[in-house]
Parts: C-alpha cells; structure tokens; sequence
C-alpha cells in the first residue's frame, strides 16, 4: 500500500511527460503544426547526439558550467561572509542594507553593456552578472537565518559560560544555517538565470550564447535543444540542492536537543 | 518604546550615511582621475541625463509601452496562475500529472525562452507579453499550490462535520486559508515580470525602457544607462513593496 502510493506520483510524472512528448510529436506528423515552429522531439533528440558527437555541446556545457562554478561559487563566499558580518554586527547591516535593496530589485542584465566595457566580451562579464544576481540572495538568506536565532537561547548559553566560539557552534549555527542553505538554493536559480541572460547578450559561447545564435539562423530544433540541456541543468543543481537541504534539516532542531 | 524609536533612527541615519558617502565617492572619483568617468558615469550626470530623459517626449511613450507589456501580460498571469494552481492543489491525480513538467520549467531560467518566443511571436509586444506571463505565472501557481497543500486537514473536517458543502468548504475554508500563499506567489511573479519585461525589450525590441537601455549602451552613453536603469529598479521596489503591504494587511485583517 505504501509502496503503491509512493510510486504512482513518480509513475504518473514519466507518464505526463512520455505524453506530452507523444502529443507534440504527433501533432507535427500529422501536419496539424509547422515543424519550423516547433520542431519535434526526434528531430531535437537527433540534433542533441549530433552537438554531443562534434563536441559542441561539450564545449558550450564547460563554458557555461565553468561561468556558473566561478560565479556562484564568489557569491557564496562573499555573500555568506557579507551575510554573517552582517548578523553580528548591526552597523554593518545598516551599510549593507540600502545597497542589496537596490541590486535585489535592479534588472541587473542591463548593466552588461558597461561590463564589456569593463571587463571586456564573453566569459568575464557572464561571470560578473551570475555574481551580482546570486549574491544578494545568498547574503540575505544568510542575515535573515542569523537573525532568526532566539535570543534567548543566546542569553541562556552565556549565562552557563558559553564562549563567543561555543555561540557560534551550538547555537547561532545551528539555528540559521536552513535558511542559508535554503538561500544558497534560491541563489542557484538565479545564478543559473544570470549566466544564461547573460550569455544572451555578450557571449561568444556557452549554452545562452548557442541558444540566441541558432535563434539569429532560425533553427528551431537546435535551439531547443540547447534549452532542453538548460532545463535538465535546472533540474539536477535545484535536486542536488534540495538533497543538501534535506540533510542539514535536521539541524533545525539542533544537536542534542 | 524610546530604545526602539532610537534604534531605527540609527538605521535610517547610518543607511543614508552609507548612500551619501557611496554618491560622494562615485562623484569623486572620477573627477580626481581614478577612474574613467566614460565607465562609471557621476550621480551628477546621471540626474541631468534623467532630467534631459525626462523632458524628451519619447519618453512617455517608451514608458506606456513597457509599462502596458506589464500590466497585460501580470493579470494574465494571475488570472491563469491563480484558479489552476487551486485546482492543482486540490486534486491530487492532476497534481501528480502536471507537477514534475510544472517543476521543470520553475527550476529553469524562464529568460531563457526569450529568443524562441520571438520566433513565434515576432520582435512587437506580443513577445513580451509572453515572457512577463511566463515569468508570472509559474511562482503564482506553485505557492497557490502550496497554499491550498498547507491548509489545516482539520478545518476541512470540521466544515464537513458541521454539514458543508463542497462549494462552502472550498469558498468559507480552503481560499481564505490559502490566501497567504496566493499573495506570496504574486509577490515573487512582480519581480521576475519587472524583470522580464526589461530584459525583452532589451534583446529585442522597437520601443520601451529596456530598448533605450540597450541603445545607450551600445553608445557607451552610461549616465542614460544608469538612469534608465534606476527608473526599472525604483518601479520593481515600488511593485514588491505595493503588494508587500496588501500581503501584511490581509495578515492583520486575518487575525
């Protein structure tokens, strides 16, 4: 019984998308759609083996991939520290504070054209833009979790001797780290968004950059291919993620409690 | 009472102190030479390139058209995301059906459907429409999901318990409770819109903010940049902040 209830949601998805695979295939076939439009998923899973055989796909996988390790990986550090500084230290919120408003709500892309400037065409801009998008999110999350943290649990561990480090292991840890794992999850979103726009407009290669140029040539089918790539990249990193998220969700309780 | 009052004076003093000192430094810097004013552009000539965009009459219209690409294509979003996602959340088979394609989509960069959606839908408004729908309606759908999921088996219960009817258990329980959830998603849709509508007009596009954006910057004209880009900023804030402020409202109007 419980065997068939967990199943059947992973049995109903394969077959929703099985379905809609079918569907959109026989409406090609059967004419009822222009296939320049559309395209069709043989076609797709046709032009997907060709770019993996002649190592386009390969390469525009490392060079977004690469783009997004370097970017999200800066604004983890930099937005956890910015984050926990902070948490601890009130003034530095206060500065912080005006500032990640702004980029939180500023449509960051349109700064790209003074990054080319800056930084010149391609990889180091894409990697400014991931920055920027991921580590507002990533230092907010972080700040809310440490804000989050009882108060009281703090003034209860130092009156029992608790050293600054002792509040930092046992106490303030423990209670914010979900929510900065779930900001880090959030931030993978949309550092993922940043290199792919990013990558829209001043790229020379990667996986947005293919996706805008096959869009210039019109060619449909390789450009769903390339996002069929995005959307299995979208779902792996926010899974892995979530598997992450699960496992320190038992610090939520904290250790010992 | 006089602690707290003081401690958000502290706040506003010290965040306005950090934004003076960050303008003062931008305005400095590049007339000490440090940094080329070509690149950073001067909170000086930002405000007389807003005051010059300003008096243009383009800019009106630049305005309409960005701002009614949002206001078609966010209603649409909230008038599909909002009754599906109560469906979704209600029945059970149909949310297995339809969730793993829903979460597909939510986990990837809906920008990226830019360059297909102007395939088929041309480089006009229609295209924008479209990508500030699909911005908005998938976080719309899914909190509604959520909220209806979130809502306390009991009550249901107890409704039926007292002889309700499906129509009353779904209108007196299941809505009200899962309105938080509703306007939750809304929020979130605002910015992703916002964003979507700039980032399409500046990828392709004949009128609109985003398309000055990406002219200027394609003329290195910084100051016009940075000015258009403060105007999208200040309206994103703007529209978090507007349905931030429904959303406390109908906390303490449920309390």
């Amino acid at each position: 019984m419980t065997v068939n209830s967990k199943a059947s949601p992973v049995l109903l998805g394969v077959a929703s998308f099985a379905v809609i695979l079918l569907l959109w295939e026989a409406v090609v076939r059967l004419g009822w759609a222009n296939p320049f439009f559309i395209s069709e998923p043989s076609a797709i899973a046709l032009s997907l083996i060709q770019a993996a055989r002649s190592g386009e796909l390969r390469h525009n996988l490392a060079v977004s991939l690469g783009e997004f390790a370097v970017g999200y990986g800066a604004s983890v550090v930099v937005g956890v520290l910015a984050g926990a500084l902070a948490g601890r230290f009130r003034i530095v919120e206060y500065i912080l504070d005006p500032f990640l408003w702004f980029l939180y709500s500023a449509p960051l892309i349109a700064f790209y054209p003074i990054f080319v400037i800056w930084f010149g065409l391609g990889v180091p801009t894409v990697i400014a833009i991931t920055f920027l998008l991921s580590v507002t999110q990533i230092a907010a999350s972080t700040l809310s979790g440490i804000q989050n943290v009882n108060p009281g649990l703090i003034r209860a561990a130092r009156s029992f001797g608790a050293t600054e480090r002792d509040l930092l292991w046992k106490v303030v840890l423990p209670a914010s780290v979900p929510t900065m794992i779930a900001g880090l999850r959030l931030g993978i979103g949309r550092a993922l968004m940043g290199v792919v726009v990013a990558e829209l407009f001043g790229a020379t290669a990667g996986l947005g950059f293919s996706i805008a140029y096959y869009g210039g040539l019109l060619k449909t089918t390789n450009m769903l291919a390339s996002l069929i790539v995005i959307v299995v990249l979208g779902v792996v990193c926010t899974q892995a993620l979530s598997a992450v998220e699960a496992q320190f969700d038992s610090w939520r309780t904290g250790p010992g409690s | 009472m006089p602690g707290a009052l003081s401690s958000s004076n502290a706040r506003m003093l010290i965040s306005g102190l950090a934004v003076v000192v960050f303008l003062a430094v931008w305005e400095v810097a590049p007339r000490m030479g440090l940094v080329d004013v070509m690149y950073s552009s001067q909170p000086s000539r930002v405000m007389a390139a807003g005051l010059d965009v300003l008096r243009s009459s383009a800019f009106l219209h630049d305005v309409a058209v960005s701002f009614s690409e949002f206001a078609i294509g966010f209603p649409l979003a909230i008038a599909i995301g909002v009754p599906l996602g109560l469906l979704l959340g209600m029945f059970p088979v149909l949310r297995y059906v339809l969730d793993p394609p829903i979460m597909a989509i939510y986990a990837t960069p809906h920008l990226a459907l830019l360059p297909i959606l102007v395939v088929w839908l041309g480089i006009g408004m229609e295209s924008k429409i479209a990508v500030v729908f699909a911005g908005g309606v998938i976080p719309i759908l899914v909190n509604c999901m959520a909220g209806v999921r979130g809502v306390e088996r009991s009550w249901v219960l107890a409704a039926r318990s007292f002889s309700a009817g499906k129509w009353d258990v779904f209108s007196k329980v299941i809505l009200p409770a899962s309105l938080p959830g509703v306007i939750l998603g809304i929020r979130l849709g605002v910015s992703r819109a916002v964003l979507g509508v700039v980032v399409a007009e500046m990828y392709q596009s004949q009128a609109g903010v985003g398309n000055e954006i990406t002219r200027y910057g394609s003329e290195f004209r910084t100051d016009y940049l940075l000015f258009y880009v403060l105007l999208v900023s200040v309206f994103g804030f703007a529209a978090t902040w507007a349905v931030r402020a429904l959303e406390e409202k109908l906390w303490t109007a449920g309390k």
